[in-house]
């Protein structure tokens, strides 16, 4: 029922029996779960590609979850991180999100929570993967722009009709439409909405 | 500044208030010793003057009482009258004295108009003192020593360290040998008598050496000094040993408390783990259950593991229940006073019974119980930290705080009742259960404690509401058996 394309959770607890438990309860709805006992092993093989979440107990031997959490971030990783702990203090509380954990949750765990939370970070992981991709795109597509369209698409941006783009520019309206039908073309906008709501940032500096 | 530093302090002003008292006290006897000397030697100048005034008015008496008839010798009965004149001569008109100093003293007399002294012999302690007049002149022989009214004498004349003498021209008597030892300082006194006729003069000397320091009063007052001392510093001894007492005390509570902080942690982990197995499984278990159709292999495999865990959370409570075990005091015990043991808690619970303004009433009474002395005195402590903190809780003057000893029954019986809000009726029954507390913060193991120890020493520790309002602590233990 796990196909190789759902969401992989990391599960990370120096305690067997806990991370059986809560293999199989993830495995329960159907997400995939790959356990490690060991932090250090984890953080030199893990798959940073897959889509997915880590969960992470905070006590540990060797290394605390909090510094994994560090070391993860430092290393860009962007699968949402989950804390788990036995003994949750707002201190340590504060510390877990100020480093920048998705998720804080003290145990014993209950499913319903625990579950949640991994849907929502799995969710949260599609979403700013699918986000990353459409920046990657559109840096691409702007890159294959003319000189003279960028300066349209910048007028377009700030505004301005076709007439009025003309004259800034100083040429005819009807090569302001030729520029503009490219634009489209290029930039594969299906409206004037789509294209300000994905090119408007990259636009450097409007007239 | 630190305890030996102090010490030294203390120390050094100690030498110093001890040699100025002493300096003082010496130059106090020294004036002492001075004022009666100086009042002796004007004594003793005063009665010679007035002798030799007397002698002056014989004299001048004999001549005015010059009896026609030469018969009469008048100046025959002097020396009866006046001891101290060995004879008197007459030297007729018409004669002259067969001594030249005489003569010569009798032209000095009528010269001055009043007598003069002649053949003046201090070495035998004679002199004579001789009257010219119209018709018939005297002599008078006067001896020095019998001159002198020694019932008058201020001063003992055998032993007194005053040396006093008669000068004239060269010639000194000494009238008063002195007992004088060398001294440091000299005291003198010099004067001529009052009367001009016999112009001698009274010389007193006296050496004051060590010997005259009051070196009892000297040594008494460093005695005093070195007693005040050592009990200031005793004073501070004990200030700081009860400073230190409260500290550890302190310290002492503040390690139970990281002790108990460290154990609930772990406790917290060790049991965690499990419990979140064993969640994890059973939850699990129930939505393999729920699937259509139900994984019941796998459902079952996580109920064997889920009880496999709930096992372990047990295991860890007893290992946990090993370890925090009673501590055994039943072979311990000893007599301890009761009194005793009271006096210790609230002496060091003493600033805190100030700062709350409350009095204890103790009503003592010599009770000696069979107790382990550290475990009763935390007994005592922790029913007074209580009392007081209930006490916290309302005015100052509703605050009372009353101990009582009583031995009844082969039971040493000591209650500890306070003022304060009392326990609540569906508390009382719950009051020594571990963990159970109606403080914030409070872990709930005081009074638990408390009755644990008791327990332990073959006693007893109950709670009751205290008439009109507060608390009753009742701590049993058992009597010394009277041999």
């Amino acid at each position: 029922m796990n196909s190789p394309l759902s969401p992989l959770i990391h599960l990370i607890d120096d305690d067997t029996a806990v991370r059986d438990g809560l293999a199989l309860l993830i495995g329960t709805v159907g997400l995939r779960v790959q356990t490690w006992a060991n932090p250090q092993e984890f953080m030199a093989q893990f798959d940073r590609d897959s889509i997915g979440a880590i969960v992470l107990d905070v006590r540990m031997p060797g290394i605390s979850g909090l510094a994994v959490l560090d070391q993860l971030i430092t290393e860009g990783v962007d699968q949402p991180v989950i804390i788990l702990t036995g003994h949750g203090t707002v201190e340590l509380c504060r510390r877990a999100f100020k480093s920048g954990a998705a998720e804080f949750l003290e145990k014993p765990v209950d499913d319903q929570q625990l579950l949640d939370a991994l849907q929502a970070a799995v969710q949260q992981h599609v979403r700013s993967r699918e986000r990353n991709r459409d920046d990657r795109d559109a840096r691409q597509r702007y890159a294959q722009l003319s000189e003279r369209e960028r300066e349209v698409l910048g007028l377009i941006v700030a505004g301005l009709t076709n007439k009025e783009i003309g004259r800034a520019l100083d040429v005819s309206p009807r090569t302001v439409e030729t520029h503009r039908a490219n634009l489209f073309a290029k930039l594969d906008a299906k409206s004037l909405a789509q294209l300000i709501l994905r090119y408007a940032a990259l636009v450097e500096d409007p007239v | 500044m630190t305890f030996r530093h102090n010490q030294l302090a203390v120390a050094i002003a100690g030498v110093v208030v001890a040699a100025v008292g002493c300096v003082v006290i010496a130059r106090l006897e020294f004036s002492n010793l001075r004022a009666a000397f100086e009042t002796d030697a004007r004594i003793v100048h005063r009665l010679l003057s007035q002798r030799t005034a007397q002698h002056d008015a014989v004299m001048a008496m004999l001549v005015l009482l010059q009896p026609d008839n030469h018969a009469a010798h008048p100046e025959q009965r002097i020396p009866s009258v006046y001891p101290q004149i060995l004879n008197v001569q007459q030297r007729k008109v018409e004669s002259t004295w067969p001594d030249a100093a005489l003569r010569s003293a009798e032209d000095e007399s009528r010269h001055n108009r009043r007598a003069a002294v002649a053949s003046v012999d201090f070495a035998n302690g004679r002199y004579q003192l001789v009257q010219a007049a119209i018709l018939n002149s005297y002599a008078a022989q006067i001896d020095l020593r019998g001159m002198v009214p020694w019932e008058e004498w201020p001063m003992p004349r055998e032993t007194s360290p005053v040396r006093v003498l008669l000068q004239y021209n060269g010639q000194q008597f000494v009238l008063q040998p002195g007992h004088g030892h060398r001294g440091w300082w000299q005291f003198d006194f010099r004067k001529r008598l009052a009367a001009d006729s016999q112009p001698f003069v009274v010389v007193a000397v006296r050496n004051v050496g060590g010997a005259d320091l009051p070196w009892i009063k000297m040594l008494g007052w460093t005695l005093l000094t070195a007693a005040a001392l050592a009990a200031l510093l005793a004073l501070e001894r004990q200030r700081a040993k009860r400073r230190r007492a409260e500290e550890l005390l302190r310290l002492g509570q503040v390690a139970r408390l990281n002790t108990l902080g460290e154990l609930a942690a772990g406790m917290a982990h060790e049991l965690n783990q499990p419990l979140t197995a064993l969640l994890a499984n059973t939850q699990a278990a129930r939505r393999l259950l729920d699937d259509d159709p139900p994984e019941l292999d796998t459902a079952r495999e996580a109920m064997q593991r889920a009880a496999e865990q709930a096992r372990r959370a047990a295991d860890v409570v007893g290992r946990l229940r090993r370890i925090v075990e009673r501590p055994d005091v039943a072979g311990q015990l000893q007599p301890v006073s009761l009194e005793a043991a009271v006096g210790n808690a609230l002496y060091l619970l003493e600033p805190e019974l100030q700062r709350l303004a409350v009095k204890p009433a103790v009503n003592s009474a010599a009770v000696s119980v069979l107790a382990e002395p550290v475990a009763l005195e935390q007994i005592i402590h922790n029913l007074l930290i209580n009392a007081l903190q209930a006490l916290a809780q309302v005015p100052v003057g509703e605050r009372k705080l009353i101990l009582a000893m009583t031995a009844a029954n082969h039971k040493g019986v000591l209650t500890v009742r306070d003022s304060g809000p009392g326990i609540a009726a569906d508390v009382l029954p719950r009051l020594f259960e571990p963990f159970f507390t109606t403080r914030e913060g409070g872990l709930g193991l005081g009074l638990s404690l408390c009755e644990s120890l008791a327990a332990g020493m073959g006693g007893a520790l109950t709670a009751a509401a205290h008439m009109p309002r507060g608390a009753a602590f009742t701590l049993q233990l058992p009597l010394v058996p009277s041999a």
